[in-house]
């Protein structure tokens, strides 16, 4: 388990991780500046039935259509009505576009290497598996996102709705 | 170094294209020099053409380091050489060769680029070709003295020759010289025959000629601009290929993506130039303020402009759709060498006529109409068409006809493929359909429903199983792949005198008519084609069958769907009245129940991302002139999930 983390840390290279940093609830969290595309202000989200819960719909970006993951759902935090600071982050991880709802969007940080940790087991009920490390600013503590887990796990998000099923 | 491998992997997919091109460059040569054979007229311009496209196949090889592709090309190519120089005589031997080492090069850059594996055969193929070449290498070389030596070494001992550069050089200024040569030749002929400018597709006579080349498939030289080109020198020979760029269709998909959001901008600014002017002739009227009247020639400008760019976004619009249309000579091309081959494996004679090779349609399905097509032909030339003898009994002329037609109807494209031959056997269609278990003795068929059974999988008629058909693969391909591009199929038969197969396709996949429905909050769009009618239904009349809704419409029963319920919806419904969209497939009918009818638009197709996931009863998304989005309802899934799902047995339809 420590070497799966320790991998992922191995991921980041050189002397500083940039990262775009974004509020979910009380907590901090970053994603690599290479992989954001753009910051946009909430707009109008088409609904697709029967897509995954965590998809929160598709957004049309200069024609193109981008699909939409809630983030505090994906994280099993509450859900909230958007307010003026909500943004979605759209971000590109190989060819695939997704945007993300974030409560807000704070800054780019340029956080020294030597300052981001392993993610420890368990944070705020987001699973370890979309952590790549912690980074610390000062007192800040900024949980940095492994998109690709993020956005893939399908498999993982439908076996835990026929645990709902088998449950209920 | 990822850069110098996507490189690598461009020029793969370049050289893909361009090798199946000139491959079909060849085909086309091949089948005029057997011309030639048939009738005893020559045109060098014929031979040099299916030189340089075997030329062109060497070189791109050998740059990508595919050196099966380019050891056989070059052998090829010497063998052309011999043919060019008149050191070997055209013959219908050399032409088999010919034709084989063609298909061996063509399973060669299959390979190559990965897509088939690796074909046998190429050695003892290669042995023989160095045999046949040698005879006529050492004829040469008696003749000639030292004329030809370097050649001669080439082609007699190309494994140790084959990489000094001073040979590849002088066969290269060879290669030069003999184009120059057959460029002056052509042009004295041009200066002779001035009308052969006009009639690309007329293969140039010789002077000695005193009737037009009999059959041919001519069309099909005419979607070759290579030959059609007759190009004057060798530095045209690339740019005589084609006229064309080659552009990723991607990229295509893109420009037309931002050009789509250059329409919704302009409706923006119409809209705010019309406010303005609206603003301004009320100020105007009411107060006349002083501001206005700098202001109100600035909202007419604003208005002007803004017309000025609707009109050019919409040619713009226009345009990049024209881009994506191809025509679907790209596609008749590869049939003339077919219909030949199985022609001949059959011992039949049979002339392919092609017309309208130059009718456009998308990329998307010019790319898939290939293979239906080419089970059609293969079927048209092994059960249609007589053999020669019988023909002439029956007093037909001994060569068969297969017409192969395209044109354009309205927002479809028809295509038409006929033979002159004896038509559907239906008493054999039937009673073979009886002997597999198809239908049983006492059914009723009509001859339509006779004609249906052709395309069940795994239906022949042949008795003997060849290796061109009668394998029971093959008709129902077509069937499937004619509708998966939302076409229709019809046949028309007459016996002894022929059978003619329709195909209607759409012009576009991309963009379609759909009919706009609202269900709570959202609007989805139904593909028009699949509806029926729509109507609004009181729910007296809706009853259920095994606890599910349905209505009887005109004496037949329709289950119905809930969008609402199938998509888990919220949202409060009249519970009085339904609003039913009456879809259709294959003759089974459901009635979706919705919240509104929306009107009826063109809409451009976008597949949803594969982040979202494939989600039954949607088939892609669309976006809306306003921006919004409208998901497309999949009616296939719909109809399926209705019917299989067990929602009403199929029983009480039928008979109701």
């Amino acid at each position: 388990m420590a070497d799966g983390r320790e991998e992922k840390k191995q991921q980041f290279s050189g002397e500083v991780v940039q990262v775009v940093s974004f509020r979910l609830g009380s907590e901090e969290y970053g994603v690599d500046i290479s992989q954001v595309q753009e910051i946009i202000r909430m707009v109008e989200i088409t609904h697709v039935p029967r897509a995954p819960k965590f998809m929160e719909g598709v957004i049309n970006l200069r024609g193109q259509l981008i699909p939409i993951i809630d983030l505090r759902t994906r994280f099993g935090m509450k859900r909230i009505d958007a307010t003026k600071s909500t943004r979605i982050i759209v971000t590109e991880i190989g060819n695939k576009r997704v945007g993300m709802v974030v409560d807000s969007v704070s800054e780019v940080l340029n956080i020294p290497i030597e300052n981001v940790e392993d993610a420890p087991e368990m944070i705020a009920g987001v699973g370890t598996e979309y952590i790549q490390g912690v980074g610390k600013m000062d007192e800040r503590l900024i949980i940095m996102l492994d998109l690709t887990m993020v956005i893939s796990g399908e498999e993982k998000q439908a076996l835990e709705q026929v645990n709902e099923a088998v449950a209920t | 170094m990822s850069d110098e491998l996507f490189n690598r992997e461009e020029f793969i997919s370049y050289f893909r294209d361009e090798a199946e091109e000139l491959l079909q460059q060849i085909d086309a040569d091949l089948l005029k020099l057997e011309e030639f054979v048939q009738t005893g007229e020559t045109d060098p311009e014929i031979i040099n053409s299916l030189f340089r496209a075997l030329h062109t196949v060497k070189g791109s090889a050998g740059m990508l380091g595919f050196t099966d592709v380019q050891g056989l090309a070059h052998k090829l190519e010497n063998l052309c050489d011999l043919l060019r120089k008149d050191r070997m005589p055209l013959s219908e031997s050399v032409l088999e060769i010919l034709f084989s080492g063609r298909d061996l090069l063509t399973e060669l850059v299959e390979a190559a680029i990965g897509d088939q594996p690796s074909p046998t055969g190429v050695q003892e193929y290669i042995v023989k070709l160095d045999k046949f070449t040698a005879i006529y290498e050492q004829t040469a070389q008696v003749i000639e003295g030292h004329a030809a030596p370097q050649a001669g070494d080439a082609a007699a001992a190309p494994e140790q020759k084959e990489a000094s550069p001073s040979d590849a050089e002088a066969f290269e200024a060879e290669v030069q010289r003999l184009l120059a040569e057959a460029a002056a030749q052509k042009e004295a002929q041009a200066a002779s025959a001035p009308a052969d400018v006009a009639q690309p597709a007329a293969v140039v006579p010789p002077p000695s000629a005193t009737e037009p080349v009999a059959p041919k498939a001519a069309p099909a030289a005419a979607a070759a601009p290579g030959t059609a080109g007759a190009s004057p020198n060798a530095e045209q020979k690339r740019s005589s290929i084609h006229q064309t760029i080659r552009v990723d269709i991607e990229r295509l998909d893109s420009l037309l993506n931002l050009v789509g959001e250059l329409v919704i901008n302009r409706t923006r600014i119409s809209d705010i130039a019309n406010t303005l002017e609206r603003l301004m002739a009320d100020k105007a009227s009411t107060a006349g303020g002083a501001s206005s009247g700098i202001i109100a020639p600035l909202a007419k400008d604003l208005a002007d402009s803004a017309a000025l760019l609707a009109r050019t976004t919409n040619e713009i619009q226009e345009s990049i759709m024209k881009v994506r249309m191809v025509p679907i000579g790209q596609v008749f091309d590869r049939f003339p060498r077919l219909v030949r081959d199985v022609a001949k494996a059959r011992g039949k004679e049979v002339q392919l006529v092609i017309s309208g090779a130059e009718t456009d349609l998308d990329k998307t399905i010019v790319d898939e109409v290939g293979e239906p097509l080419m089970h059609l032909l293969r079927n048209n030339v092994d059960h249609g068409i007589e053999p020669p003898d019988e023909r002439e009994k029956l007093g037909k002329p001994r060569i068969g006809t297969i017409s192969l037609n395209a044109y354009h109807e309205g927002n479809q494209i028809i295509i038409e493929v006929s033979d002159d031959g004896g038509g559907i056997n239906l008493e054999k269609v039937r009673a073979r359909g009886i002997k597999q278990g198809l239908i049983s003795a006492d059914d009723r068929l009509s001859d339509r429903e006779i004609i249906e059974l052709i395309f069940t999988p795994g239906f022949s008629t042949a008795d003997v199983v060849s290796d061109v058909s009668g394998r029971g693969v093959g008709m129902d391909v077509v069937k499937r792949n004619i509708g998966r591009l939302k076409g229709i199929f019809d046949v028309d038969t007459s016996p002894g005198a022929g059978t003619r197969f329709t195909i209607k396709l759409p012009l576009t996949l991309a963009i379609i008519q759909a009919l706009l429905v609202r269900v709570g909050e959202e609007l989805y769009a139904i593909p028009l084609d699949s509806v029926i009618e729509s109507q609004r239904v009181e729910m007296v009349d809706v009853r259920t069958v095994h606890g599910n809704e349905v209505i009887t419409l005109r004496g037949q029963v329709v289950p119905l769907v809930r969008i609402a319920e199938f998509f888990e919806l919220g949202g409060q419904r009249d519970p009085d009245k339904v609003m039913i969209v009456i879809v259709g497939l294959q003759g089974r009918q459901v009635g979706l129940v919705v919240d509104q009818f929306e009107g009826e638009q063109e809409i451009v197709i976008k597949p949803l991302s594969d982040v979202v996931g494939r989600i039954a009863g949607i088939s892609g998304a669309t976006i809306l002139g306003n921006g919004s989005i409208s998901l497309i309802i999949d009616v296939h899934s719909l109809v399926g999930e209705a019917y299989a799902g067990g929602k009403v047995a199929r029983a009480e339809f039928s008979g109701v």
